[in-house]
């Protein structure tokens, strides 16, 4: 049983390079408005911060107002551990809701939620878009993320070229291994 | 011939028991896990229909199963030795053509799983080829669960060879490739961004590779092994040996591996989290399941195996069904466990 174990300690040594983009779930630490805040005024921007970089695209936030009127406006954009999304001027008083889902670091959805009150009216109105949406109907398009930011993250997580480069490594080694298994027998007598 | 026939359907009915039972409580605690874990619902947001947030934890739970008998087929020929050929043959020939079938299984159920893990961040519309290629492209997962496809193929390719020339295609390969297969699969899970990374991973790693050699090897031995007496007293004790040191890297890594992760995650506090949170009450199911797992394998290892050694009939095959409908339930909960939320 020695040799295999070595084999596999060798194969699992190979594979901590691999290994490396694995990070874990995002978790929220911070948002602005914070949750359960109490505001006068409704805020322009809604900001959410995790302990770990968002991936760019997928990701999404969603206001939501007293009578499931919409209120954010625009594309939801991130920033490394930041993810903001734009709010129109807020109308009636009472309680909003902040839903998110992000694509985590570790390449799962995150979703959750942040709640604020708003304990003055504000001057705006629900947008056309803001009747309570059908569940079914697709959401918005995740914001299309900067070419740059792009290309970081191709190069951060090695991109599909890496992965086929992986897959054609592994065939190589495989198709030799299997080449100078059939030499052995070859070696060894014919089989039948 | 009577004897043979006799055993062979007697172990064909025990067989179906075994496989069913691991089957369905790999399904029923990942469906129950993913039900009881199911993140509420955020108002403004989509999410996955019924279909992807059931079927893809299912899928996913399916192709460990696959994995891990074919685990426990390339194990096998290691654990009956080569010495007598003559007995060990007749297994080996079902043997081979099963791990083929499964490494085929494998590799196509880690292809569903990506495009269901494509559908999943996407919902509300069918993933086409673009948006698979974009997901394996950019998100780590995708580029794990198609390195694990390629792996079972190269497997099925090489078990191709072991079904026509034998044992000549040496068992260490396909060992390793059946393990290489493995390890990216943890690796789209649960880890934490600091200093103990790669730690966490290598006990990850281990985690996972023990459990498939403790669970694939009972499998194969109760499956292929067990009609026959004399190899069973020949194999049990070795696979014994091996169980005794899976036993131990898996309670260890796992317990090492969902503490350190929950301790390192910002707002989370032990003990509270351990009942608290979702992820807290999977690595306590996990714990729970590996507790009840010891008093089954101590029955076999310490009460029947000597009898087995004596060549004398034991009800071990009973015993050992009940010990895999547990590992079954307990990679359920793994599953769930890797998309479970911390908070």
């Amino acid at each position: 049983m020695r040799r295999p174990l070595t084999v596999l300690l060798l194969a699992c040594a190979a594979l901590l390079g691999v290994a490396a983009p694995a990070q874990a779930h995002n978790v929220l630490i911070a948002s602005d408005p914070k949750d359960g805040a109490r505001l006068a005024t409704g805020p322009q921007k809604i900001t959410l911060t995790f302990d770990q970089p968002v991936r760019q695209g997928f990701a999404q936030i969603s206001v939501t107002g007293p009578d499931g009127t919409r209120w954010e406006e625009g594309k939801t954009t991130v920033d490394g551990r930041k993810v903001g999304v734009a709010v129109r001027p807020l109308g009636p008083a009472g309680r909003y809701v902040a839903g998110y889902r992000i694509l985590s670091s570790d390449g799962h959805p995150v979703a959750g939620k942040v709640t604020f009150t708003l304990t003055a009216p504000g001057p705006g109105t629900a947008s056309s878009q803001g009747a309570p949406r059908d569940p079914a109907s697709p959401p918005d398009a995740p914001a299309t993320p900067g070419l740059s930011a792009q290309a970081a993250e191709a190069a951060q997580n090695g991109g599909a070229g890496m992965a086929v480069l992986w897959i054609a490594g592994a065939l190589v080694l495989l198709g030799g291994a299997t080449v100078v298994a059939l030499r052995r027998t070859g070696d060894g007598g014919a089989p039948r | 011939m009577t004897a043979t026939l006799e055993r062979t359907s007697a172990s064909g009915t025990a067989g179906r028991l075994v496989v069913g039972g691991l089957v369905s409580g790999a399904l029923l605690a990942v469906l129950a896990a993913t039900a009881l874990t199911a993140q509420e619902a955020v108002p403004g947001i989509a999410v996955p229909g019924p279909l992807v947030e059931y079927g893809l934890p299912a899928l996913r739970v399916l192709l460990d199963l696959a994995a891990v008998a074919v685990v426990g087929l390339s194990l096998l020929p290691r654990m009956l030795g080569f010495d007598d050929p003559g007995r060990t043959e007749p297994v080996m020939r079902r043997a081979r053509p099963a791990a083929v079938t499964l490494a085929w299984a494998w590799a196509l159920l880690a292809l569903v799983v990506i495009v269901f893990q494509t559908a999943q961040l996407n919902p509300g519309s069918i993933p086409t080829p673009a948006m698979i290629a974009e997901y394996v492209d950019s998100v780590g997962a995708g580029q794990g669960m198609l390195f694990s496809a390629a792996c079972a193929l190269a497997y099925a390719g090489i078990g191709l060879l072991a079904v026509r020339f034998g044992e000549k295609v040496p068992a260490e390969l396909r060992i390793v490739i059946a393990f290489f297969g493995l390890l990216p699969i943890p690796v789209t899970g649960h880890a934490v961004d600091s200093v103990w990374h790669d730690p966490i991973m290598i006990s990850m790693e281990l985690h996972v590779m023990g459990a498939a050699a403790w669970t694939g090897g009972l499998l194969v031995i109760v499956l292929l092994v067990s009609g026959d007496r004399e190899l069973l007293a020949r194999t049990l004790p070795r696979f014994s040996r091996l169980a005794t040191l899976a036993l131990a890297l898996v309670s260890l890594s796992g317990l090492v591996n969902g503490l350190v992760t929950m301790a390192l995650t910002p707002g989370v506090e032990l003990p509270g989290a351990l009942a608290g949170t979702h992820y807290g009450l999977l690595v306590v199911a996990k714990a729970a399941s590996v507790a009840l797992l010891i008093p089954f394998a101590a029955h076999i290892r310490f009460r029947l195996l000597p009898r087995i050694a004596a060549r004398r009939g034991t009800a071990v095959v009973a015993w050992a069904a009940a010990e895999i409908a547990v590992m079954g339930l307990a990679y359920g909960a793994a599953v769930a466990l890797t998309t479970a939320s911390m908070s």
